[in-house]
């Protein structure tokens, strides 16, 4: 099926201006494969799984203390203002607590964000001083300079600005925070009008005359209180707390300019694109992070969508009802709104929808604080003089979590009163829609640097914003930060014997080498071409056109066993069963529509009980005649990497190279699986893959699944080339922010342990390299006094890298529409010595690999096939995979 | 700390430190006064335990006594349906966002001498983006000022309900005098609402020294309380009604309640507009924040309320009529069944007298489904209202028929979809 083909063939390409859906927690929202949808001009509609990417773990965390049942916000704090959302993944459980950031800060992001603070920016994880040849220099050298512009701004401070930190006592103790700040508050002649103070820890602009100040305040009931203001830290511009407290007062100002809050970004309410075909409205916003980059402190603000929904939780279940009727209502609102983030009609936080409880509704009760017992309607009614009309619909259920002391509630939400933000997976499969969407979102270059102006400008503008900044003593660079990039050559394509250019604009060699000979083709001599009786003519077309593309790729073909089922589930399992040889190559599966449950359980089958590579195509996209060929020619490359085949190669100088590429998919709505992917190469050429995956659920170290897998990709690559490898490369791919501490600390001493194992003198270089596909840093190219995407190629390993790591960026993808997205990439481990800038043209060489797709991708093949892998038995299998496939890229 | 003290405990101490009056001159040494107030756990800390105890048995309010005033005023607002609510001394803003929620209030004002109190939590009167996404049918703008109310701003003018909760007791002597001519003789409300401490009920709550509030300038006994607002009311034609909040224990209900209120209403009708314009004054309050919330009164939002409406109700429309082309032809896997309990718009389609004209139909790859059937739909006829406000509001943003009289669909890519 093309559908599935090209869905599957559609690289990971850029993630720009992608709404930022419902709760995804880092600034890019969306899954960088929706943005990515581009396929090639005949458009086929992608089977549902998929659009979709593994969804990163985005469980929000509001930080706050629930009883069971208390409907949120309660009376006593009104309007409190969205939450933090944090994320917590696989690695979380292990994740030291308290890093490297002061106490003191964490107290204050407490105050200031109303909850536990993750260290979303990593910072304090300082890798590169551990490798000394990158000490000097990380920056490589090939490649034709470029001009380049960034979403980066300077923030400058005055000359010897600091921060300072005071600690502030009481005697006697006194404990209400509020207390605390209007008893200090009253000696704002002392202290200055600008400070920020959490109850303890007070930060001011300016140092106090003395060490310690003592103040003497009176509380209303006379009683005297002496307070001790005592310095305890002066912060230079730089440090680590600086940086946190640089990034709240931004925040305060992004709030000074009446921008909304909806999870982590800044909102605008007042201008919504409203898109009525599918009841949407996006917002646009911003995401901004202050950091310490190479040479400056520079905000990165960055363009982002909000997608909302014009309709309520039980506008939503109603059409849902009237869709799918009476028996499969229950199941489907699960499988749709499960996982989604609501915002309340009453109070400006968001919830993720944990459960629907059905045998509740809204005449139900619940217990408040106070102890009493109230009705949902009585509630609402009293509180919020809400009048819920249908008192038949059930209740959704939010847990609530609370970082430190892990103490779970959960909160009961009206469907009512909840909107719905975000698209469901429903919604993203709807390719219409997407592309309706991606009209608004998807930003040219030009346009999206002309929307971040308009923040600045505003900023700039505000009288406000502007005060607070001098206050701080702080100002913003308002022209974004230009430096010179790196346009590294493009690689040829070898392909059984020849060489092949692509033209670097496209990148994407399809043309050049249509009807070339793959470099190893596996003979069709046996297999099995399954499809229902109405689809007996595509079934023939179908393979007709297969007949007539795959001589010039050198691939035999014989005639297939053709077999007609029913179109049930239990027809395609049966004939499976019954018709399936040793000898069988593949089975080919024609299914009428796009039904996942067929689809997984003749997936499951095949990779567990029966391991037989298998293609499903849906009868759609082999049902226009003007596309059949291109259709038939992608379905044959599929089927033939699917069978250990092999189409094209770059050179790779590297020797006895191992590359390892790792990905995780969570499971966020079923069984809470984790699953990550793991993919080795084999040979030489990097055309074979070694690949397994580890399955776990909730809670399990995913490090001891890998050091398996790592340890049988060592065998079998021994297998194939008689030796070990003296290299080791390991991409890793599906690391959350925030938790580089953990893989840096885990996961890499278990890499080196696990070759440790394998003997005593044994001992290979080894190289690990965080990629991250989401990241908030633009490039634009300064072409003819215009903005536009950089070629692909663009390496940038200066100016918005951060000093402390040995990292630089790879724009490898080429896209037609939007902003492309560059790929991040951070050497945590290094022992290959070899130059920043082979270690940068070996990761370019590695995105040209990937099968499914002939072009350039955005991040290394095995990180793909990784992501494939773990996709697939996410959403269909569930669990490992037969082994007897795992030399073959069957999930592809 | 040890172990919170009785709820009883707790309700009394909030009974007395939620005195939103701020209002008073001295400005920020004022309000952090009323911040000390706030430290309700503090007191709780060093409250002697016997003390405690006899505390419990004497006074118990529930709820607590400050939000059993925020009631009253809510009631009110219930009974009398204001259009244009402004509290004075609105503090922290918390009495503000209660009434925000009041869907008759279209008006909302909110004046303290204190700004900071006010800026603290103000952020709470933004419209939530559910006001934008669902704009409501009222309009409502909410505006807060800064400014004593010893002064005339014609910002304060035309306004139905002025409540001082809390207020008076915290104003000088010079400014009491000015109140009454602002309040009552300017802005001239049809309703004033004052509440303030019964000094009579002081005996009752321990630890009550001279007032409930360091600064509080006078505390008033019923008496007191009861002849000033008789003969403010006699001086500008209002009628006052005395009640209150906060029941004094069995046995001693000579003492009158906690809170002391006084309700006013004026007693000649609304002043016009000329009538106020003669009465020149600066404005001398400062605005220090202003949110108009989303409203259908706006054309803007209004609009897109409509547009988004007619085209979703027109998809659902067309869904239905493509479903049952389906039914015809296919083996369809599935086969939509409507429950007409859980949905509404199969069952308001049954329901629909089909004259010829409503009737959807297909053309060729295009769908007409007529404007008169999408009007019928409850909710977008609730939104226009007529018809004819329907198709000038949705005039070249929505795709119709040559004729103007029918939604059109191109449904030729359609098939593609799921």
């Amino acid at each position: 099926m093309t559908g599935r083909a090209r869905a599957r063939g559609r690289p990971p390409r850029q993630a720009p201006a992608l709404p930022a859906v419902g709760g995804a927690p880092v600034p890019q929202g969306v899954p960088g494969q929706l943005r990515g949808q581009q396929q090639p001009q005949q458009a086929q509609h992608p089977h549902p799984q998929q659009l979709q990417q593994p969804q990163r773990p985005q469980h929000p965390h509001p930080q706050q203390l629930q009883q069971l049942h208390v409907p949120p916000a309660q009376a006593e704090e009104p309007g409190a203002h969205g939450r933090l959302r944090g994320c917590e993944g696989v690695l979380q459980e292990r994740r030291p607590e308290g890093l490297l950031v002061s106490s003191g800060l964490q107290d204050m992001s407490l105050r200031d964000r109303g909850g536990r603070r993750r260290d979303f920016h990593d910072l304090g994880v300082n890798t590169r001083q551990a490798m000394v040849h990158v000490q000097e220099s990380k920056t490589g050298f090939s490649g034709k300079m470029i001009k380049l512009t960034t979403n980066h701004f300077r923030l400058t401070s005055r000359p010897q600005w600091a921060l300072y930190q005071y600690h502030v006592g009481y005697s006697p103790e006194m404990e209400a925070r509020r207390l605390r700040s209007a008893l200090l508050f009253q000696h704002e002649d002392t202290i200055g009008r600008t400070h920020a103070f959490d109850g303890t820890v007070l930060f001011l602009p300016r140092k106090l005359d003395a060490k310690v100040t003592e103040l003497f305040s009176r509380t209303r009931n006379g009683e005297d209180v002496k307070i001790t203001v005592t310095l305890t830290n002066e912060l230079p511009p730089t440090s680590p707390t600086c940086l946190q407290f640089y990034n709240i007062i931004f925040r305060r100002l992004l709030k000074m300019l009446n921008l909304q809050q909806i999870g982590r970004n800044y909102y605008n309410p007042n201008d919504p694109i409203s898109i009525p075909n599918h009841r949407l409205m996006v917002w646009l916003g911003f995401t901004s992070s202050i950091l310490q980059y190479e040479e400056n402190i520079m905000l990165c603000a960055d363009v982002s969508h909000k997608v909302l929904r014009g309709e309520t939780v039980l506008d939503t279940m109603h059409s849902l009802h009237s869709q799918v009727g009476e028996e499969r209502f229950r199941d489907t609102c699960a499988k749709e709104l499960i996982g989604l983030i609501v915002l309340t009609k009453y109070n400006n936080r968001t919830y993720r929808i944990d459960d629907i409880d059905w045998d509740n509704n809204p005449k139900g009760t619940f217990r408040k604080s106070d102890g009493s017992e109230i009705s949902f309607v009585e509630y609402y009614k009293k509180q919020y003089n809400i009048e819920i009309s249908d008192w038949m619909q059930p209740v959704l259920i939010s847990q609530m979590k609370r970082g430190k002391g892990n103490i779970q509630g959960s909160v009961a939400l009206i469907p009512e009163l909840c909107s719905l933000t975000g698209l469901t997976d429903k919604m993203r499969r709807d390719f219409n829609m997407m592309k309706d969407l991606a009209i608004h979102t998807r930003l040219p270059p030009e346009q999206r640097q002309r929307e971040l102006g308009r923040l600045l400008n505003y900023i700039q503008k505000d009288d406000n914003v502007q005060k607070e900044l001098r206050n701080w003593g702080l100002s913003f660079d308002y022209k974004s930060v230009s430096f010179t990039g790196r346009v590294v050559q493009g690689e040829k394509i070898i392909q059984s014997g020849s060489m092949f250019d692509y033209s670097p604009q496209f990148a994407d060699w399809t043309k050049e080498t249509r009807g070339v000979p793959l470099i190893h083709a596996v003979p069709m001599d046996s297999w099995l071409l399954i499809y229902t009786r109405r689809n007996h003519d595509v079934a023939n077309t179908l393979l007709q056109s297969l007949f007539k593309v795959t001589p010039s790729m050198g691939i035999h073909m014989n005639k297939p066993n053709m077999i007609e089922v029913d179109d049930r589930t239990e027809a395609y399992l049966r004939v499976l069963q019954q018709r399936i040889t040793p000898d069988t190559n593949i089975v080919v599966c024609i299914l009428s529509s796009s039904r996942k449950d067929k689809y997984d359980a003749i997936k499951k089958y095949l990779c567990t009980d029966c391991p037989v590579p298998s293609q499903c195509v849906l009868a759609r996209t082999l049902s226009k005649p003007q596309t059949i060929m291109t259709v038939a020619t992608k379905i044959a490359l599929q089927m033939n990497c699917k069978m250990g085949g092999e189409l094209w190669s770059v050179e790779i100088p590297l020797k006895q190279v191992m590359i390892v590429g790792i990905d995780c998919y969570h499971d966020t709505v079923a069984g809470k699986q984790s699953i990550a992917g793991f993919v080795a190469s084999l040979n030489q050429g990097m055309t074979r893959w070694f690949s397994r995956c580890v399955v776990q659920s909730r809670g399990q170290e995913l490090v001891d699944g890998i050091k398996v897998c790592l340890q049988t990709a060592l065998r079998n690559w021994s297998k194939w080339n008689r030796c070990l490898p003296s290299r080791i490369f390991v991409y890793r791919d599906g690391v959350g922010d925030g938790q580089l501490n953990t893989l840096v600390n885990y996961e890499v001493p278990q890499f080196l342990d696990c070759l440790k194992s394998i003997g005593a003198d044994y001992s290979p270089k080894l190289t690990v390299i965080v990629v991250k596909k989401r990241v908030g840093a633009r490039f634009f190219a300064e072409i003819g006094g215009g903005l536009r995407n950089p070629p692909p190629g663009t390496v940038v390993d200066t100016v918005v890298t951060r000093p402390e790591w040995y990292d630089f960026f790879v724009v490898s993808q080429a896209v037609k529409n939007g902003c492309v997205a560059p790929t991040h990439y951070n050497v945590v481990y290094d022992t290959s010595q070899l130059k920043p800038d082979h270690v940068q043209r070996l990761t370019y060489k590695l995105c040209h690999m990937y099968y499914n797709w002939s072009g350039i991708i955005r991040v290394p093949a095995p990180c793909q096939y990784a992501h494939k892998l773990a996709f697939l038995v996410g959403q269909s299998i569930h669990r490992e995979p037969s082994l007897m496939l795992s030399d073959r890229l069957y999930y592809l | 700390m040890p172990q919170g003290p009785s709820p009883a405990l707790r309700a009394v101490r909030r009974s007395s430190r939620r005195s939103p009056g701020c209002l008073s001159p001295v400005g920020a040494a004022a309000c952090a006064g009323r911040e000390l107030a706030v430290g309700e756990k503090h007191c709780q800390n060093t409250m002697d335990k016997n003390f405690q105890e006899e505390f419990t048995q004497i006074i118990k309010f529930q709820p607590p006594l400050y939000k059993q005033r925020y009631q009253f005023v809510k009631d009110l607002v219930e009974k009398y349906k204001p259009k244009k609510v402004a509290d004075l001394g609105c503090a922290d803003c918390s009495l503000l966002w209660m009434l925000k929620f009041c869907s008759c209030i279209e008006v909302l004002a909110g004046v303290d001498i204190c700004a900071n109190v006010m800026k603290e939590k103000m952020h709470t009167l933004s419209p939530l983006p559910v006001d934008y996404l669902q704009p409501s049918e009222r309009s409502l703008t909410v505006t807060l000022h800064h400014g004593s109310v010893a002064h005339k701003d014609p910002c304060m003018l035309g306004f139905d309900l002025v409540t001082c909760i809390e207020l008076i007791e915290h104003l000088e002597e010079s400014e009491l005098k000015k109140f009454p001519e602002v309040v009552f003789g300017f802005m001239a409300p049809s309703i004033v609402v004052i509440s303030t401490p019964n000094s009579e009920f002081n005996p009752l709550l321990p630890r009550v020294m001279l007032y409930r509030h360091p600064d509080h300038k006078f505390e008033w006994s019923q008496a007191q309380f009861q002849s000033w607002a008789l003969e403010t009311a006699r001086c500008y034609n209002y009628s006052v009604e005395f009640t209150g909040v906060g029941h004094p224990p069995a046995g001693m209900e000579k003492v009158g309640f906690c809170t002391q209120i006084g309700v006013f209403v004026r007693k000649y009708p609304q002043t016009g507009e000329s009538l106020q314009s003669e009465k020149p004054t600066e404005a001398v309050y400062k605005t220090v924040f202003k949110a108009v919330y989303p409203s259908l009164k706006d054309e803007k939002y209004l609009q897109n309320a409509v547009i988004s409406e007619v085209i979703f109700t027109a998809q659902i429309i067309k869904h239905h009529l493509m479903s049952k082309h389906k039914e015809y032809g296919d083996e369809c896997e599935r086969k939509p069944k409507f429950q007409p309990s859980m949905d509404r718009f199969s069952d308001h389609l049954g329901k629909l007298v089909v004259e010829k004209d409503m009737e959807p139909f297909v053309s060729g790859n295009e769908i007409y489904i007529p404007l008169t059937t999408i009007f019928s739909f409850p909710k977008v006829n609730r939104l226009c209202g007529t018809f004819e406000k329907l198709r000038e509001l949705i005039a070249g943003k929505v795709t119709l028929s040559s004729d103007g009289s029918a939604v059109m669909f191109n449904i030729e890519h359609e098939n593609e979809e799921n």
